[in-house]
C-alpha cells in the first residue's frame, strides 16, 4: 500500500537534498579528489617510479573518497523508488534503520567495484597520462555494452523489488540482501558508464551529468526481453520534454480562454 | 454516425440477433487473415498480449484449435514493438486503453460488416452477466460449433471450460459481483471506496505498481478466470491468461460490458482522474503511446483524455442500469452507525487517505497449495495502538482507521484460479490470479515483482471493536484457491501485511 504523500515527499527531499549536497562537493572539487594527479615523473610513461609517484600524488583514500561522492550524487537518485519499497513495507520507526541499511549496503558494492575501478583509472593513466585514449577505449566498450543483452538482463534484474520480511533480524537480512542485489545489477549496467568520466583528461564534470541523466533514465526504463538493441533509453528526457510541452500547451490555452 | 452497443443476450444471444450473426462473420474474416496483417484477428489479440515465441501451452503454438492459431508471418520487430503487448493492467489506463482497443477492432470489424452488406452503424454488443433471466450464461451464439449455413462458427473456441472447469460456461455471484459501481472515488479511497479505487492506482514516472482497481479487479479479472475455467496446467481457457484472452472471441463483449460499468459510473456523476498524467496518457510519463492499427493502414495515437467520455466518440450503450448496484451515497454515515455512534451526523462522506501505514505481517512467505494456506498476520503494537486509538478519539471530525489487507509478490505461472481471501475466519474477499504469469517474468512491465491484492478489512477490525476485542495480537489468514493448485505448481507469496489508513 502506498505511504501517505507527505511521507513521500519527505523521502523526496531528504534524497534529492543528499544529492545536491554530493554535486556541490564535486563541482567544488577539494583537494582534486575527483581527477589524476600528474607531474614530470608520472608523464614520463610507465615504469615503477612513475607509477609510485602516481599512487604517491594521487592517494588511495583520496580516489575512493571522490568515487564516493561521485556515486551518491549520481546514483542515490536512482534508489528513491527502491526506499519508498523498503518504507511502505516497514514499520513506521523502522523505515529510517531499514532504509539507511539498503542504501549502505547498495553503496558497499560500488566502493568495492570503486576499488577496482581506480586501479584501472590509475593504470590507464600511466599508459596514457592526460590524453583522450583511454576515454577512447572506454568509451566504445560503453557503446557495444549500452546494446548489448547482457546490459539489458542487468536493467531487467533492478527492477525486482522484492518482499522483504517486517520482523527483526530477518527484515534486516533481507533489506541488505535486496541492497547488495540491486547494487551488484546497478553495477553490472552502469560499470562502464561510470569509468567513462574518470577517465577523461577534462571536461569530467560535463560528462558525469550527462553519464547522470542516461543512467538514471535507463533504469527508469521498463524491462525488456533482453537481445541487441539500438536504442536510446532517455526517459528522463522523454518525461521532460512531454511535461514542458503539455504545461506550455496549457498555459497557451488558459491565456486563450481568457 | 453514432453507434450502440446493444446487449448480446438480445434475442435469446444467438445468431437470432443480427449483432451477433455480423460479429461472427467478421470474426471469421479477420480469423483468416495473417498474422503479420494488422487487421488480422491475430494481430488484434497480440496488441492485448501474446506468448508466440513460447514453447509448450500458453505459447501460441500449442494451443489446440479452434481456432487455429498461426505463429507466422511475424511483422517487422519495429511494428510488433509499436504495437504488441499493450495492455495496461494494475494501472489507472486500464480503462480508458481497453475502450481505444475496442474502438479499434469496431473499425476494422464494421469496414468488413460494411463489405458484406451489413448495418453500417454496427457496433459490439456487450454480455451484460450481471443482467436478469440467465444471462450470466454465455450467450448460446458462442457454444454452437456451427453458423446458419452450416458453416464452422468463428465464436467457439475450443478451450473454453467455465467456472466447474466442465464447459458450462457461466458467471458464477459470488465471487464475481458490481460492488465496485458503489465506488466514488477513480484513484484513491473513501468510506464507498476500497483503495486503489473504481479505476485503479496512479501510474508513476517509473514502473511497478501490481494492484488491481476495484472495476479490474472485480468483476474483469474473476469473469477472465470464470470463462476461462482450468483443467491442468497445460490446458486453461484462453480467457484465463492475459497472453492467450483476446483470441478468444467472448474477451470483446466482456470487455465492452466493462466499459459500459465505466460509462455508467461516469453517468452516475463520478469523475475521471483530472491529472495531466492521466489525461495525456504514459506519453506524458516517458512510457510508449497507446497505439492502434486502423482501417487504411493508419495509426490511431491516443490518451485518456481522448476517450474521456463515450459522447466524444459518437457511442452509447442501450442500458446504462441494468444489472448494476446504486451508488452508495451514505456509507461512512451507515459505518457509523454500525459503530453505534448514531450521534454523528456531521460527517464528510467524501473523506479519505493520501496513504497508508504497515501495522502488520506474517513472518515468513508462503507458497500456496493444494487446497490453501493459513497464516498468522501479528499486529504490532505501535501501529495497532493507533487503530485503538482512532476508535477511542472518533467524533464528528475524526473517523476511525480504515484497515487494509495486502497480499504481496503474488508469483507463479498459472493464472487459472481465484482466491478466497478469510480473515479469523470471515470472508473479506475474492481475488483473481488473471495476469499473474506476465507479471512475475522478470522482462515483463511489472520486472517480476508478481501481483499483489489489497482487500479492504475495516468491516472486521469494526466488528472486533464492536465486541470489545481490539487488543488482539495477530488476526488468522486463509487464502482458499478455487481450483485445487496442482502439486508441481509454484505459487508463492511474499507477504501477508496490514495497513491502517487515517481518514481525513
Amino acid at each position: 500500500m502506498k505511504l501517505t504523500n507527505f511521507s513521500e515527499r519527505t523521502i523526496h527531499v531528504i534524497v534529492l537534498s543528499i544529492t545536491l549536497i554530493a554535486w556541490i562537493v564535486l563541482l567544488y572539487n577539494p583537494g582534486n579528489i575527483m581527477g589524476v594527479e600528474h607531474c614530470h615523473v608520472s608523464m614520463a610513461g610507465p615504469s615503477v617510479n612513475s607509477w609510485e609517484m602516481l599512487l604517491a600524488m594521487n592517494p588511495l583514500e583520496s580516489l575512493l573518497l571522490g568515487w564516493f561522492l561521485m556515486v551518491v550524487a549520481m546514483m542515490l537518485p536512482k534508489l528513491i523508488g527502491a526506499i519508498v519499497h523498503i518504507c511502505e513495507r516497514s514499520f513506521t520507526h523502522k523505515r529510517v534503520l531499514h532504509a539507511s541499511v539498503f542504501v549502505l549496503c547498495y553503496c558497499a558494492v560500488w566502493m568495492l567495484t570503486g576499488v577496482v575501478s581506480t586501479f584501472i583509472i590509475l593504470g590507464l593513466n600511466l599508459l596514457w597520462p592526460m590524453s583522450y585514449v583511454p576515454a577512447a577505449l572506454v568509451g566504445g566498450i560503453a557503446l557495444v555494452w549500452q546494446f548489448s543483452p547482457w546490459k539489458q538482463r542487468m536493467l531487467n534484474n533492478g527492477h525486482d523489488h522484492p518482499a522483504i520480511a517486517a520482523f527483526g533480524g530477518k527484515a534486516i537480512l533481507d533489506i541488505a540482501r535486496f541492497g547488495i542485489l540491486h547494487g551488484v545489477w546497478c553495477v553490472g549496467a552502469g560499470w562502464v558508464l561510470m569509468l567513462f568520466p574518470m577517465v577523461l583528461p577534462e571536461g569530467h564534470n560535463v560528462a558525469m551529468l550527462l553519464m547522470t541523466v542516461l543512467m538514471i533514465s535507463e533504469h527508469m526504463e521498463n524491462p525488456e526481453v533482453p537481445r541487441w538493441r539500438f536504442v536510446a533509453r532517455l526517459k528522463l528526457v522523454r518525461i521532460a520534454r512531454y511535461q514542458l510541452v503539455f504545461w506550455w500547451k496549457s498555459i497557451y490555452f488558459k491565456s486563450m480562454a481568457k | 454516425m453514432n453507434y450502440t452497443r446493444n446487449n448480446a443476450w438480445n434475442n435469446g444471444g444467438s445468431f437470432n440477433n443480427p449483432d451477433l450473426l455480423w460479429y461472427a462473420k467478421a470474426v471469421g474474416v479477420m480469423q483468416s487473415r495473417k498474422l503479420n496483417d494488422p487487421g488480422s484477428w491475430w494481430f488484434f489479440a497480440a496488441i492485448h498480449g501474446e506468448y508466440i515465441g513460447q514453447t509448450g501451452f500458453p505459447g501460441w503454438g500449442s494451443i489446440p484449435g479452434p481456432p487455429a492459431v498461426p505463429t507466422t508471418p511475424l511483422p517487422a520487430q519495429s511494428v510488433q514493438d509499436m504495437f504488441w503487448n499493450q495492455c495496461q493492467h494494475q494501472s489507472w489506463f486500464f480503462a480508458p486503453w481497453h475502450r481505444g482497443y475496442l474502438i479499434a477492432l469496431e473499425a476494422f470489424l464494421r469496414q468488413i460488416i460494411i463489405g458484406l452488406n451489413g448495418p453500417a452503424n454496427w457496433a459490439l454488443p456487450y454480455w451484460n452477466y450481471f443482467g436478469p433471466n440467465g444471462e450470466n450464461k454465455i450467450p448460446p451464439a458462442f457454444t454452437v460449433t456451427t453458423l446458419p449455413d452450416g458453416s464452422p462458427n468463428p465464436l467457439y473456441v475450443k478451450l473454453r471450460y467455465g467456472p466447474q472447469n466442465n464447459g458450462n460456461v457461466y458467471i458464477a455471484m459470488p465471487p464475481v459481483n458490481a460492488a465496485c459501481m458503489t465506488n466514488t472515488v477513480y484513484t484513491g479511497s473513501n468510506a464507498a471506496t476500497p483503495r486503489p479505487g473504481f479505476g485503479g492506482p496512479a501510474t508513476g514516472f517509473s514502473h511497478g505498481g501490481s494492484t488491481s482497481g476495484n472495476l479490474e479487479n472485480n468483476p474483469h479479472n474473476l469473469v477472465h478466470v470464470q470463462v476461462g475455467g482450468f483443467i491442468s496446467n497445460s490446458n486453461y481457457g484462453l480467457m484465463s491468461d492475459p497472453g492467450i484472452a483476446a483470441l478468444d472471441p467472448i474477451f470483446y463483449l466482456h470487455h465492452c460490458n466493462i466499459d459500459r460499468m465505466w460509462a455508467a459510473w461516469n453517468a452516475r456523476g463520478n469523475s475521471n482522474p483530472a491529472q495531466a498524467n492521466w489525461l495525456n496518457g504514459p506519453q506524458a510519463i516517458g512510457q510508449r503511446a497507446f497505439a492502434m492499427p486502423m482501417p487504411g493502414g493508419t495509426t490511431w495515437t491516443y490518451a485518456p483524455k481522448d476517450v474521456n467520455s463515450l459522447t466524444q466518440l459518437n457511442y452509447s450503450y442501450a442500458n446504462l442500469q441494468e444489472g448494476l448496484p446504486q451508488q452508495q451515497v451514505n456509507a461512512l454515515h451507515q459505518r457509523m452507525i454500525k459503530l453505534d455512534r448514531k450521534d454523528m451526523d456531521i460527517m464528510n462522506e467524501q473523506a479519505g487517505g493520501s496513504g497508508g501505514e504497515l501495522i502488520g505481517a506474517n513472518k515468513e512467505s508462503l507458497r500456496l497449495t493444494g487446497k490453501g494456506t493459513t497464516t498468522s498476520v501479528i499486529c504490532e503494537s505501535a501501529g495497532w495502538k493507533k487503530v485503538n486509538e482512532s476508535f477511542m478519539k472518533s467524533s464528528a471530525n475524526a473517523i476511525p482507521d480504515q484497515v487494509y489487507l495486502q497480499i504481496e509478490n503474488v508469483k507463479g505461472n498459472l493464472d487459472a484460479n481465484i482466491l478466497e481471501v478469510k480473515v479469523n475466519e470471515k470472508h473479506v474477499g475474492y481475488v483473481s490470479l488473471f495476469g499473474m504469469r506476465k507479471s512475475s517474468d522478470p522482462t515483463g512491465h511489472h520486472g517480476g515483482a508478481g501481483l499483489t491484492f489489497l482487500l479492504e478489512i475495516t468491516d472486521v477490525v469494526d466488528d472486533l471493536h464492536m465486541k470489545n476485542q481490539l487488543n488482539v495480537e495477530n488476526l488468522q489468514v486463509s487464502i482458499v484457491p478455487a481450483n485445487e493448485i496442482p502439486s508441481d505448481e509454484q505459487i508463492t507469496v511474499g507477504r501477508v501485511s496490514l495497513y491502517r489508513e487515517a481518514v481525513q
